[in-house]
């Protein structure tokens, strides 16, 4: 078996490697999203529970909340699956730390626009889903970009809840043909196409969707 | 919860395998972040190269090992080089994998801080007559250093959390005497909290120290980058 | 013999001469002072003098010694010079104090006592040595230009240069800076001044060249220059500099 061969069988997990990237990432972007809209209303009561929440899930391992609902959880009678599990813990945290980008991309936003959009009779609302959001988004691109590709990189954990993501293939081959290294290093070859790929894609759709003179490009 | 007072009390009984996987972690995170300071130096300072072949090869690396995942890395060097004939202890290839992470993300940022460096006061100090070794030790390095402060102190955050990587490597670390209490007593929810809460713990410190650090080493007139 | 001799300079940048054949001496205690208008290639001259950058073809020579040999000593020679920048380049991480002593100490291994003192010399010279534990964003230009040029002082370079020391500074402040030239000048230290500041030109006195497109024009005193002169260039350069600056230009 050559190294393209090892390739080719590495592949077959990538599908599960790119689904657990989307969904964790997703779940990052609501959570995100909902913490910072949540602080951007200014409701004083629930400022110390979202930065409770955020400095919680920004100092936790990735790993130990993975086990604390994978593993922890059925003691409590509760059973979640696998790729959920993922995602109520890499995508939550994840979350933790897209809110503290988006929270600083709202601040990016012109405070004039906001009080002219109140002035014409919006609601803070759709002042916040018509103005500041949009121009948030492209704000907080970068650090968006960041968060995808960190969660990219912690997607491995996934073999640990059982599913057959690139790492477990490469396990199994691993254990299999006894050719590690080779193995080893052409799975860093996929996951680093991934990223490569993975940020492209993330510019190209920023590109589509830019406004000029707003992000000084 | 009962079930917790129950679960504390099992881990009294096995508190020196608990508190010397405690001793594993600290040691993990604290060489590693040390070494992937030095390292990140090292690397920052070869990008600056005047030798584009240097400076070419040294961007590879750092983007190399951002866009790696560190697992793949242990697990490169834990499981697949003994297949080769290389043998090393979990430790060891947990330090050599974590440095050379750890030293591309902290060049990563060095090199960030050194784009809102003052041009000027580079060219005034080759203008006095310091070689180049010296305006990178007198000038550069100083400024870039304390710029970076936020940067680094996150860094070292994340190098106490991802310590728990090292578990999967067999690595008997902090988590690793959590996950066999959790097997023993059949409490994983409760071994699982605990051991997260004692992460958090460790954060903790690591914050308190960073913020300290900053307020000592930002330059004065100088506005606090987020990280 | 002068301190400098500057034999048709040429430096060709992206198919240009930035400088086109420049000639000047400089004596010792001499002060003499370049202007023109901006891409006439001024603060191109003074940083291929010290060897910032590397001019094309011509001959400079300096305390005697042909520096544009490769095999110059580039370093040795930038401690000799001083060098004084547009907007102060002063190190944001060390204080007034520290700035000075740098050089002392890492170029001159003088003990950090030693260094201390011959650092209060200059900065007490420049009446700054109340600050010398301020921060550079502590201080206001004036200021900062004033450790600036003690930090070159301290150094007791063979020369001192001075690109477009004023530039950067309101009405007020440059006239700081003009004072401490010509206290300079009385003191008798050499220098080499950029600058396309008319009061500055004016008020510090020493021989003016006029720099058009990497040629001197002429040379001279204050008056021959900034009287109505034959060349149109040199009217219209200092006639527009005239009035850009009117409303600031007050007689002294």
């Amino acid at each position: 078996m050559d190294f393209l061969q090892i390739l080719a069988l590495l592949f077959k997990g990538t599908g599960y490697t790119l689904m657990v990237t989307v969904a964790c990432s997703a779940t990052g972007m609501v959570v995100g999203l909902a913490i910072a809209m949540l602080y951007r209303l200014d409701w004083r009561p629930l400022q110390p529970l979202l930065r409770t929440f955020t400095y919680v899930f920004r100092g936790l391992p990735v790993l130990v909340l993975l086990f604390i609902v994978f593993f922890g959880l059925p003691n409590l009678g509760l059973r979640v699956p696998p790729l959920v599990s993922m995602m109520l813990s890499l995508g939550v945290i994840a979350g933790a730390y897209l809110g503290e980008v988006f929270r600083g991309a709202f601040d990016s936003v012109d405070r004039n626009e906001v009080l002219a959009a109140e002035a014409m009779g919006m609601s803070r609302l759709q002042v916040l889903l018509h103005i500041e959001l949009p121009q948030m988004l492209r704000f907080a691109v970068p650090g968006m970009i960041n968060e995808f590709t960190t969660v990219l990189k912690y997607s491995p954990f996934a073999y640990t809840v059982g599913i057959p993501d690139v790492m477990k293939e490469a396990m199994a081959l691993s254990a299999a043909t006894l050719r590690g290294v080779e193995i080893y290093l052409g799975v860093g070859l996929l996951y680093f196409a991934i990223y490569k790929i993975l940020v492209s894609a993330v510019w190209a759709l920023e590109k589509r969707y830019r406004v000029p003179g707003l992000t000084g490009h | 919860m009962s079930s917790m007072l129950a679960f504390l009390q099992r881990m009294a009984d096995y508190w020196p395998q608990v508190l010397s996987g405690l001793g594993n972690t600290v040691l993990l995170a604290v060489i590693v972040t040390i070494t992937g300071l030095l390292g990140g130096i090292l690397v920052f300072y070869l990008s600056l190269s005047a030798n584009r072949v240097c400076r070419r090869l040294t961007e590879a690396y750092i983007s190399f090992f951002i866009g790696t995942p560190l697992i793949v890395l242990l697990f490169l060097m834990y499981y697949g080089l003994p297949q080769w004939g290389v043998q090393m202890s979990p430790l060891t290839v947990s330090i050599i994998g974590f440095t050379m992470n750890v030293s591309a993300y902290n060049a990563r940022y060095l090199a960030t801080a050194y784009r809102g460096l003052d041009p000027d006061e580079l060219q005034a100090a080759r203008a006095q007559g310091f070689s180049d070794g010296q305006v990178f030790r007198l000038i550069t390095l100083p400024q870039v250093m304390r710029l970076s402060v936020p940067a680094l102190s996150n860094q070292a955050i994340l190098n106490v959390k991802d310590s728990s990587v090292a578990f999967l490597i067999q690595y008997t670390e902090f988590f690793a005497q959590m996950q066999d209490l959790a097997v023993r007593s059949f409490r994983f929810f409760d071994a699982y909290l605990v051991a997260g809460a004692v992460y958090l713990l460790l954060v903790s410190l690591v914050v308190l120290a960073a913020r300290h650090l900053e307020r000592r080493y930002v330059l004065p007139g100088t506005r606090r980058r987020e990280p | 013999m002068p301190l400098l001799t500057v034999r048709n300079l040429i430096m060709t940048y992206e198919g240009r001469n930035a400088l086109d054949g420049v000639d000047f001496d400089l004596a010792e205690g001499e002060l003499k002072v370049v202007m023109g208008p901006s891409g006439s290639g001024k603060s191109t001259l003074l940083r291929c003098l010290n060897r910032l950058a590397t001019p094309t073809s011509g001959q400079v020579i300096f305390q005697g010694e042909d520096i544009l040999r490769p095999d110059t000593d580039v370093r040795a020679l930038r401690q000799r010079i001083g060098f004084v920048f547009q907007h102060f380049a002063l190190y944001r991480h060390l204080t007034a104090l520290q700035n000075v002593t740098l050089g002392l100490r890492k170029l001159r291994g003088m003990s950090a006592a030693e260094a201390d003192e011959r650092a209060r010399q200059e900065l007490r010279r420049m009446n700054m040595v109340e600050h010398e534990r301020k921060y550079p964003s502590q201080l206001s230009g004036g200021q900062k230009q004033r450790v600036a040029i003690a930090r070159a002082l301290a150094m007791d370079p063979a020369v001192l240069f001075f690109d477009e020391p004023t530039s950067a500074l309101d009405p007020l402040m440059a006239r700081e800076v003009v004072n401490i030239l010509q206290q300079l000048r009385r003191d008798g230290v050499s220098m080499l001044c950029v600058t396309h500041d008319l009061y500055l030109a004016r008020a510090v006195g020493g021989r003016l060249l006029f720099l058009d497109q990497g040629r001197i024009l002429l040379e001279g005193n204050a008056e021959d220059l900034f009287g109505e002169h034959a060349d149109p260039r040199v009217r219209a350069f200092f006639r527009q500099e005239r009035e850009e600056r009117a409303p600031t230009e007050a007689a002294p």
